[in-house]
């Protein structure tokens, strides 16, 4: 009955959106609103089904967004014939001697194992930086302004989302075995270590991401805009119910991205009630409520807890990837903690921890008011002000300072719901 | 735990919460005030009911206390309740029902802060030192309410414990078991406390120890300072007590001296192995 | 081969700029490790109430310099640091009034006030930027250099100059003075012992007479006053930009919990270890070893391991292999 009125209420606000501002800004809400309840969705089986405190979030949606260039992006043929193959052999070697590090440090005798892998690791690091170098900048000065890039596979973008997920799934499983343990482990600090690791390489990687320079353009599942507009037949029907073709054509390229959203959106949904209420989530559970009566029983607690910390970091790398379609480009430098790490967690604690249906509503509320605290604000701003003189320094600084009332206004949320229904709005169970 | 909308809901990440050392009692909270009471023994807590947090009570109506110049002594089997009891009448968990007196007030609502200004000093059972700090350390934070002069204390509590002053400048984690337990006695008399609890003063020490230990409590408690023992020794411990209590249950099952108590045929049938 | 002149390069770019930055970030990771001793958890908020109390001591700064105030060849900013203690104090008891004590009666669990300091950091982002702004800020007064890169040729005839900015030298000292009057305090006041054993014990504290809630109160100050030294030390030595102040939570927890956290020795020595290894890593090592190696050697490359950009990849990967090898960190996370 809450769930639905709950819901209901979110509804409400969307639709309000749209027949007070505009369907396009509507449409804006719900689809990064899908998106967000996807990404809570993962932090809320990692906190509220394990307890895992997971503060690198972004990193793991980055990696969703790095998918999509890998994946859809034409591949860039003058780049690889310029030193492709040799980044590869780059990389291979570096991991080889990862691998040979680790063990080196399990098979060696305790005296000297320290100094090898020492020397292997540092002699390898300028093995793999005098392989790589070259190549790195041969493929940087391939038309620097365009490409300089080696692009992806060319691949269709929907395939990029389960990429996406793999490859968060492959960072999550190597922080999981470092960083948990048994008695403790010291996940938060890893993950908000390799979350700003993450985002240093998309920025720097130029062969890799483009950098700060961006790779924009990305294939869309969707058509395009100024196709639709083209069609005569799109702008016949569009005319037929009262539109112009260009609203016409931008409402329905995001209804296309809202369709899509929704189905994974509750994909994802129904599999995670299912196995939260499957035997496995009830295990998860009795684990999270009583971790040594679960390890008496024999249930191996950190292996668990890998498994759960990597399902739900590759719900984020699903979600990045679909932010990323969405966007059509992938900005390195839009990415901050606040927004893709800290929000999803007011979205996850907001909704109720623990509660499947609480992280969905969570994103969509949460995002609703991250987008619309701004125009409220406006407004507060500008009732406040309004017995100001005009062009007093004042005024001016209250009116241009309006955009930063939304993380005040998120942190509010967070510490009220946290005191006033610290179970969220939609308690477990 | 599951328990409570504040729960870590399993969380064990040791680069962002430190469980160590975090309180585990359930403190009476600030803000309540003695009323006069006069009457009754110098200590009583009286038909104690309670438990901690929300959990389910632990204690039933039960009663222990301790008149000036005497030493009572609290036995009875595993979870019967006797360090709840104690912790009780020093304010560690709060009651539901039965108050607690000192002196002729009415401490029930004080938190264990202000029973310690009042002249209260106690030794709990486990973590009962501050393994961190060095022995003097530790005696000076005993003496934490006092403002005048302490040096005169410590040479007592050195007195009645050579070893600590050798040990001084040690830190107490790295003491052994019944050295730790001096300087826990030591540090709940340097408050020089009008009357002293100890939650099993000897647990976990040798035998030899044990006697000795024994020893400086009648000693201490010859000085006239009432002393209120939880003791595992019900034999060793009923032999020196002025008033004994046997707890089942979180309830008296048998109250006397301790001479009657360990003639009492029942007593000894049930409780000190015939 | 010119062993002096490396030497000079080396305390230029190397050491001078680690050692103020190592101070900076001790100082913050102390604040961090206090919170963490005491209170029990990991502030999330720490970076922002550095901003935020910098924030208040740059406009303390610029009312002293509208009423013509200065501190000679001192930074005003020095003048004003008081001022901006107090009132970042009063925003944190305020806060913890407010906030965190109610959790602290419902005995919630550390992590609950990690989630909490998420909000508070939110909060403190947003009143920064609404009161300042998100933009760079420089507050910086008096003389710019203690020995300028020129003046230190002159004297000593060497190819290579070392310049000290004032601000490096302001920082090292403020550090100094304050860390050794923080370990007075924790070892020899009665204030200050108290806090050591609530961190130790919080029961036996309570029965030793400690009121809790002082000893909270006087953290809360302490970890202020911290702040506010560290945050203007570092917007004097760099500039003051609140996302930077966000994003050197990283380093600073690093320093933290590769000292050992809950150890305040520790946070110090994290800080620097972080400190060197972070301005070691990215620096272009080209100059230096052009001093030191014979012309046939010298490097074609800026032989810079890293770049800069990936300072946090250095604090991080430190930061794992402490973790790896020693869980508690350096310093045991022995308590405060």
């Amino acid at each position: 009955m809450r769930t639905l009125a709950l819901f209901a209420l979110v509804a409400a606000l969307i639709l309000g959106t749209g027949f007070l501002q505009s369907w396009n800004s509507a449409l804006i809400i719900l689809n990064m609103g899908l998106v967000s309840a996807i990404m809570a969705l993962g932090v809320n089986l990692q906190w509220g089904l394990a307890g895992l405190f997971n503060v690198g979030v972004m990193g793991f949606v980055a990696l969703g967004g790095l998918a999509v260039v890998l994946t859809a992006v034409a591949p860039v043929p003058e780049a690889w014939a310029a030193g492709g193959w040799r980044v590869l052999g780059g990389l291979a070697f570096a991991l080889a001697a990862i691998v040979a590090a680790v063990f080196a440090w399990k098979r060696l005798p305790r005296k000297t194992r320290g100094w090898a892998v020492a020397a292997i690791a540092v002699g390898g690091f300028f093995i793999y930086r005098a392989i790589l170098d070259p190549a790195v900048s041969a493929i940087e000065s391939v038309d620097p302004a365009a490409t300089g890039f080696l692009g992806g596979l060319g691949l269709p973008v929907l395939l990029a989302w389960p990429v996406g997920g793999l490859l968060a799934a492959g960072v999550a499983w190597v922080i999981g075995k470092t960083a948990l343990g048994l008695r403790s482990d010291y996940l938060a600090i890893a993950t908000l270590g390799i979350a700003e690791i993450i985002i240093a390489l998309l920025k720097n990687e130029d062969w890799l991401t483009r950098g700060v320079k961006n790779v924009i353009g990305l294939p869309r599942p969707v058509p395009y805009e100024i196709d639709l507009q083209n069609d005569a037949g799109f702008v016949e029907t569009a005319a037929s119910i009262g539109l112009d073709p260009t609203t016409a054509s931008t409402i329905y390229v995001k209804l296309g991205y809202s369709m899509l959203f929704a189905v994974v959106l509750v994909i994802v949904l129904v599999l995670a009630q299912l196995a939260l209420n499957s035997p496995w989530g009830r295990m998860m559970r009795a684990v999270r409520d009583n971790e040594e009566a679960a390890e008496a029983m024999g249930k191996d607690v950190t292996a668990r807890h890998l498994q759960i910390f990597i399902l739900g970091s590759a719900l984020c790398g699903i979600a990045g990837a679909m932010m990323t379609t969405l966007d059509g480009q992938l900005t390195p430098s839009s990415y901050q903690p606040l927004r893709y790490t800290f929000l999803i967690w007011v979205m996850v604690i907001v909704g109720g921890s623990g509660n499947n249906l609480g992280a969905v509503l969570g994103g969509f509320l949460i995002w609703f008011l991250w987008v619309q605290v701004e125009p409220m604000g406006q407004w507060l701003m500008g009732v406040i002000t309004a017995g100001m003189a005009d062009g007093s320094a004042l005024k001016a600084h209250l009116l241009g300072s309006v955009q930063h009332m939304r993380l005040l206004t998120m942190g509010v949320i967070l510490l009220l719901v946290l005191r006033f229904a610290p179970r969220g709005l939609l308690p477990e169970r | 735990m599951s328990g409570g909308p504040y729960d870590d809901r399993g969380n064990q990440d040791a680069t962002i919460t430190n469980p160590r050392g975090m309180g585990e009692d359930d403190p009476v909270h600030a803000g309540g005030h003695e009323h006069p009471a006069p009457g009754g023994p110098f200590l009583i807590g009286e038909a104690m009911t309670g438990g901690y947090g929300r959990g389910a009570d632990i204690l039933h109506s039960c009663t222990i206390a301790v008149d000036r110049g005497e030493i009572a002594v609290i036995v009875g089997p595993n979870g019967a309740g006797k360090s709840t009891a104690m912790k009780a009448v020093f304010g560690m968990l709060n009651l539901r029902k039965g108050m607690v007196r000192l002196d002729g007030e009415d401490i029930t609502e004080l938190t264990p802060q202000a029973r310690v200004q009042k002249g209260m000093g106690f030794v709990p059972q486990t973590h009962n030192i501050f393994t961190s700090m060095t022995v003097e350390e530790n005696l000076e934070m005993g003496a934490f309410i006092r403002r005048d002069d302490i040096s005169g204390t410590l040479e007592q509590v050195y007195e009645l414990f050579p070893i600590l002053k050798d040990k001084r400048k040690q830190a107490a984690g790295e003491l052994s078991g019944g050295q730790r337990q001096q300087v826990a006695v030591g540090r709940a008399l340097m408050t020089k406390p009008k009357v002293l609890m100890l939650d099993e003063p000897t647990a976990g020490v040798s035998p030899i120890v044990m006697d000795e230990l024994f020893d400086r409590i009648i000693e201490v408690a010859r000085t006239g300072l009432p002393v209120l023992m939880v003791e595992q020794n019900a034999r060793q411990a009923l032999a020196i007590a002025d008033k004994g209590y046997v707890l089942v249950q979180g309830r008296n099952a048998h109250t006397g001296t301790g001479k009657a108590l360990l003639a009492d045929d029942e007593v000894r049938r049930s409780f000190l192995g015939g | 081969m010119d062993f002096l002149n490396a030497l000079v390069a080396l305390a230029n770019f190397v050491f001078i700029p680690a050692i103020a930055y190592g101070s900076q970030l001790a100082l913050g990771a102390l604040g961090v490790t206090l919170i963490y001793g005491i209170l029990r958890f990991s502030n999330f908020a720490h970076g922002d109430t550095m901003a935020i109390g910098t924030m208040f001591t740059i406009l303390v700064t610029w009312g002293l310099q509208a009423v013509g105030v200065s501190f000679g060849p001192l930074p005003t900013a020095l003048l004003a640091i008081p001022f901006g203690i107090v009132l970042t104090s009063l925003l944190v008891l305020g806060t913890d009034r407010l906030v965190y004590r109610f959790y602290r009666e419902q005995k919630a669990k550390p992590v609950i006030l990690v989630i909490v300091s998420m909000g508070v950091m939110f909060i403190y982002n947003g009143l920064t930027r609404l009161i300042i702004g998100p933009g760079d800020q420089n507050f910086a007064d008096g003389e710019r250099f203690l020995i300028s890169a020129r003046d230190f040729k002159a004297m000593t005839g060497l190819d290579e100059g070392l310049a000290l900015k004032s601000t490096q030298a302001i920082t090292v000292v403020v550090a100094i003075l304050v860390v050794a009057l923080l370990f007075w305090f924790l070892n020899h006041t009665r204030t200050g012992k108290s806090m050591r054993a609530y961190s130790d014990n919080e029961d036996l504290a309570l029965l030793s007479g400690i009121n809790p809630e002082r000893v909270v109160m006087v953290t809360w100050i302490i970890v202020a006053a911290l702040a506010v030294v560290a945050g203007t030390l570092y917007g004097l030595d760099k500039s003051f930009k609140p996302f930077t102040y966000f994003q050197i939570l990283l380093p600073i927890f690093a320093s933290a919990i590769v000292g050992g956290l809950g150890s305040p020795l520790g946070a110090i020595a994290g800080g620097f270890i972080i400190a060197f290894s972070e301005v070691g890593i990215t620096y272009a090592w080209k100059k230096v070893l052009t001093y030191l190696l014979p012309e046939s050697l010298e490097p074609s490359g800026l032989v810079q391991l890293l770049s800069t950009d990936y300072k946090f990849a250095v604090s991080f990967v430190i930061l794992i292999i402490v973790l790896l090898f020693r869980p508690t960190g350096l310093f045991k996370g022995k308590s405060v």
